[in-house]
């Protein structure tokens, strides 16, 4: 995230800068944020999401139901404090316009991503539902509406973030049931991302992915992506201990951090996870989100996760 | 004239009597009134004339009683503006009324030097003042200045000892880290390897202390966190580790040395980043580089010194020692280039330092920074962590960029735990205002110095860096000006 751009978030909290002019300056970061992955190579784009203040207000403030307290922060990357009173209304919340926008400036395939009911119901303080569940459940038929329309706007690749699950392991099985809510009947290539969070650029929690089996292979989705360049490649063989349904994202990019990796040092990452997972099934992807890094180290790292997917798909004559 | 009392006395007195601050200020304000009368002071000037009345809580310090502060624009050429600043402390009410003559007079020329002090350097930021010369030469040769003063550096301190020692402070340090390792380890997210970190080590005293409650705690609960334990010592100072690590000899391989630098634990430390379960800090952060900014009449000011040996002081100085005053500019590089020994042999050399340092002193100016100019950022901040420390400072006050803390702690929040705990024991300043209400440094000790730490700058690099910082009162010893600094995690 540019520090002028924070600036200008900020200022549009203290309402100094209208919306329009900040919406402008959005849209001019999209567009680079486009280009520069198109430049460094990446196959499947997105549009680096520097619009949304964070993974919680940017859906909160336009859930039907969820009543937001505009007044509860100066920090444009602060949570609001938001609350449900009563049942979720049914609405769709707007996203697919980034799926529109990536398909008017880019030729690349693109993907959106929209942070997932387990996420948003530890961060909305529930004054109405009976458990955490039933919210959970209830915020998947909502997200649900919103993937069927980002599918009629285009949208090929979708993305659920759940980065909060390693916090809390014990509330796997619901948060689960919640995910398979919101696919459902969504025609698109669906992609779970479980990291062990990416606040302020450092983690949230720690630990091992064992928590995730078995329960993780009830998910309906075609990919699970996962933190791996910064935290190593140990819980690698757990995909080959379980038989695991669906493509694996393997993070090669340690986005924690402004050092930037070599190509061999990615290519070597790739290795590895290849001799565990099948080419066919691997994808190659950073650890998560690349928005706490100056512009030309997110630029510098993705170009070398390029080099080093060409270097290792040269080896495999593909 | 403008004149900010910028320290109330707390003291009691008898009813009716004045305190000798309240004789001062009343003098300084007579004394002003009769240089207009006398033609002394232009009376154009006398309405706009600032005169700030400090109390400097320090023994010794780097200011003369009575200094004349010049401004200049960003190129260093003069403004209008000028202060006159009194330590109350320090002044001598029979010599005030000339005092202040002498610097009305001096306000208009930059060039006098009829007190004959001898400048060792030009006006300079703090941060790249020589003062930081003579702090590191303290450091590294700590053991000749020990011996020859007849005390430890703790005993220096304001004190006179470290608050980083007490024992309860210690006992509900480890208690707390021990109930943090309980909850981790019962819900199966404890690491295998358990690592902490003191930064800055003094004697070792503290890590022995803490080491060997933690280890007593873990036995008589019956867990098995201290064999999981790795303790790291990190100084700069060889001659601390050394100490220190002979303190805590009987952990055997629970500890081990690392020599870094403060401001940058991460760099010596990266195989720990987000590992560290535990990392601490005692008086530290007070005794790394800063910067002092003044904002007046909305516009900021940088605070430069120039580094002098007192005229006056001087004198005795050359006496003892047989040289002649013109010797002392490169006797003072020989001394901080090669220390004492280089000077003089033996005892005589540690002598000459801790004379030198007697006679030595700041004069300050304020330069006006420049729109774009950011070099008083420290690294690893930016312009927006001063800009939302300026959104709670007061519109006229003086404050520290507490650079050296501010890049140590940005340095090591990265090698935190998501879970782990940092605990910072030091002398804060956690509300802008409270700058306005008191002289925060920097003040001199034996051969080095202390200056209070900028808290609301932490804050404000905690919060950038996503943990809420927070200041607890120092329980364990009444009256101390210690307190301590914690993190959370922010959501």
């Amino acid at each position: 995230m540019p520090e002028w751009l924070e600036r200008a978030k900020n200022e549009y909290l203290s309402r100094r800068l209208s919306k329009r002019d900040l919406d402008e300056m959005h849209d001019a970061v999209r567009k680079a944020a486009i280009k520069d992955q198109e430049t460094a190579g990446i196959d499947i784009v997105s549009d680096g999401e520097a619009q949304r203040d964070n993974m919680i207000d940017y859906f909160t403030e336009r859930m039907p139901g969820v009543q937001v307290d505009l007044g509860s922060k100066r920090f444009y990357y602060d949570f609001y404090e938001s609350v449900v009173r009563s049942k979720l209304a049914t609405g769709t919340l707007g996203v697919s316009e980034e799926a529109k926008f990536l398909s008017k400036f880019s030729t690349r395939a693109s993907k959106v991503s929209i942070s997932g009911p387990h996420t948003l119901v530890k961060r909305i303080q529930n004054k109405h539902y009976q458990s955490e569940d039933s919210f959970a459940l209830d915020l998947g038929r909502m997200l649900n509406l919103e993937l069927k329309e980002l599918v009629r706007a285009g949208a090929k690749y979708l993305q659920i973030d759940e980065p909060y699950y390693g916090g809390f392991p014990e509330d796997l099985p619901w948060a689960l049931k919640a995910i398979n809510a919101m696919v459902e009947g969504v025609d698109a290539h669906v992609t779970l991302h479980i990291c062990y969070g990416n606040r302020y650029g450092k983690p949230s929690f720690e630990g091992s992915y064992r928590y995730l089996f078995p329960h993780i292979l009830e998910a309906r989705v075609q990919a699970v992506s996962m933190e791996f360049a910064r935290r190593g490649d140990d819980d690698l063989p757990l995909f080959k201990e379980f038989n695991v349904p669906f493509q694996i994202g393997i993070g090669v990019i340690d986005v924690k951090t402004n050092e930037v990796e070599s190509a061999g040092f990615v290519s070597d990452r790739i290795r590895r996870a290849l001799e565990i997972i099948p080419a066919e099934r691997l994808i190659v992807n950073p650890d998560c989100g690349l928005v706490r890094l100056p512009r030309e180290v997110a630029f510098s790292k993705l170009s070398a996760m390029v080099e080093g997917a060409r270097l290792v798909r040269k080896e495999l004559g593909k | 004239m403008i004149v900010h009392i910028n320290h109330i006395s707390q003291s009691k007195k008898p009813k009716g009597q004045r305190s000798p601050q309240s004789e001062i200020a009343g003098l300084v304000s007579g004394s002003l009134m009769s240089l207009v009368e006398d033609g002394v002071l232009d009376p154009r000037l006398a309405p706009s004339l600032r005169i700030h009345l400090d109390w400097i809580q320090y023994k010794t310090n780097f200011r003369d009683p009575v200094i004349v502060r010049r401004t200049t624009n960003p190129q260093g050429q003069p403004m209008a503006l000028a202060e006159i600043a009194i330590d109350m402390r320090q002044a001598d009410s029979a010599r005030i009324p000339d005092a202040l003559a002498a610097a009305v007079r001096t306000i208009g020329q930059p060039d006098d030097n009829s007190a004959g002090h001898i400048y060792l350097d030009e006006f300079r930021p703090y941060r790249d003042c020589l003062l930081w010369n003579f702090n590191r030469l303290f450091w590294r040769h700590l053991g000749d200045w020990e011996a020859s003063s007849g005390k430890g550096f703790e005993a220096a301190l304001p004190g006179g000892q470290s608050d980083a020692n007490h024992p309860r402070a210690v006992a509900d340090a480890v208690a707390d880290f021990w109930t943090l390792l309980r909850d981790l380890d019962a819900r199966g997210q404890l690491p295998n390897d358990i690592v902490g970190l003191e930064i800055g080590v003094g004697s070792g005293a503290r890590a022995a202390a803490w080491l060997d409650r933690f280890k007593a705690l873990d036995e008589q609960c019956g867990t098995s966190f201290y064999s999981r334990l790795h303790f790291i010592l990190g100084d700069y100072s060889p001659t601390s580790l050394e100490r220190a690590m002979s303190a805590v000899g009987h952990h055997g391989t629970h500890v081990s040395p690392a020599p870094l630098d403060a401001l940058n634990p991460e760099k010596t430390l990266s195989k720990y980043r987000f590992k560290l379960m535990y990392v601490h800090l005692t008086n530290v952060y007070d005794n790394l580089p800063f910067d002092d900014l003044v904002r007046r009449d909305g516009k900021l000011y940088l605070v430069e010194v120039r580094p002098y040996l007192n005229g006056a002081m001087v004198d005795a100085l050359v006496a003892h020692f047989g040289i002649s005053r013109d010797d002392l500019p490169s006797l003072v590089k020989t001394l901080l280039d090669g220390g004492p020994h280089a000077v003089f042999p033996g005892e005589r050399g540690v002598d000459f330092w801790r004379r030198l340092w007697d006679t030595f002193k700041l004069d300050e100016r304020l330069r006006l920074l420049d729109e774009g100019e950011d070099a008083h950022v420290p690294p690893g901040l930016n312009r927006t962590h001063l800009e939302d420390l300026l959104a709670e400072a007061p519109d006229d006050v003086r404050f520290h960029i507490s650079r050296g803390a501010g890049e140590s702690f940005a340095n090591t929040l990265p090698l935190l735990h998501p879970r782990g705990y940092l605990q910072v024991q030091d002398i804060f300043v956690s509300d802008m205002d409270d700058y306005r209400k008191g002289f925060k440094g920097p003040g001199k000790l034996d051969g080095s110095l202390v200056t209070w730490v900028n808290g609301a700058l932490l804050r404000a690099v905690g919060a950038r860096a996503g943990y809420d910082v927070h200041f607890a009162p120092f329980p364990y010893r009444p009256g101390t000006k210690t307190s301590i600094l914690y993190t959370t995690q922010r959501d």
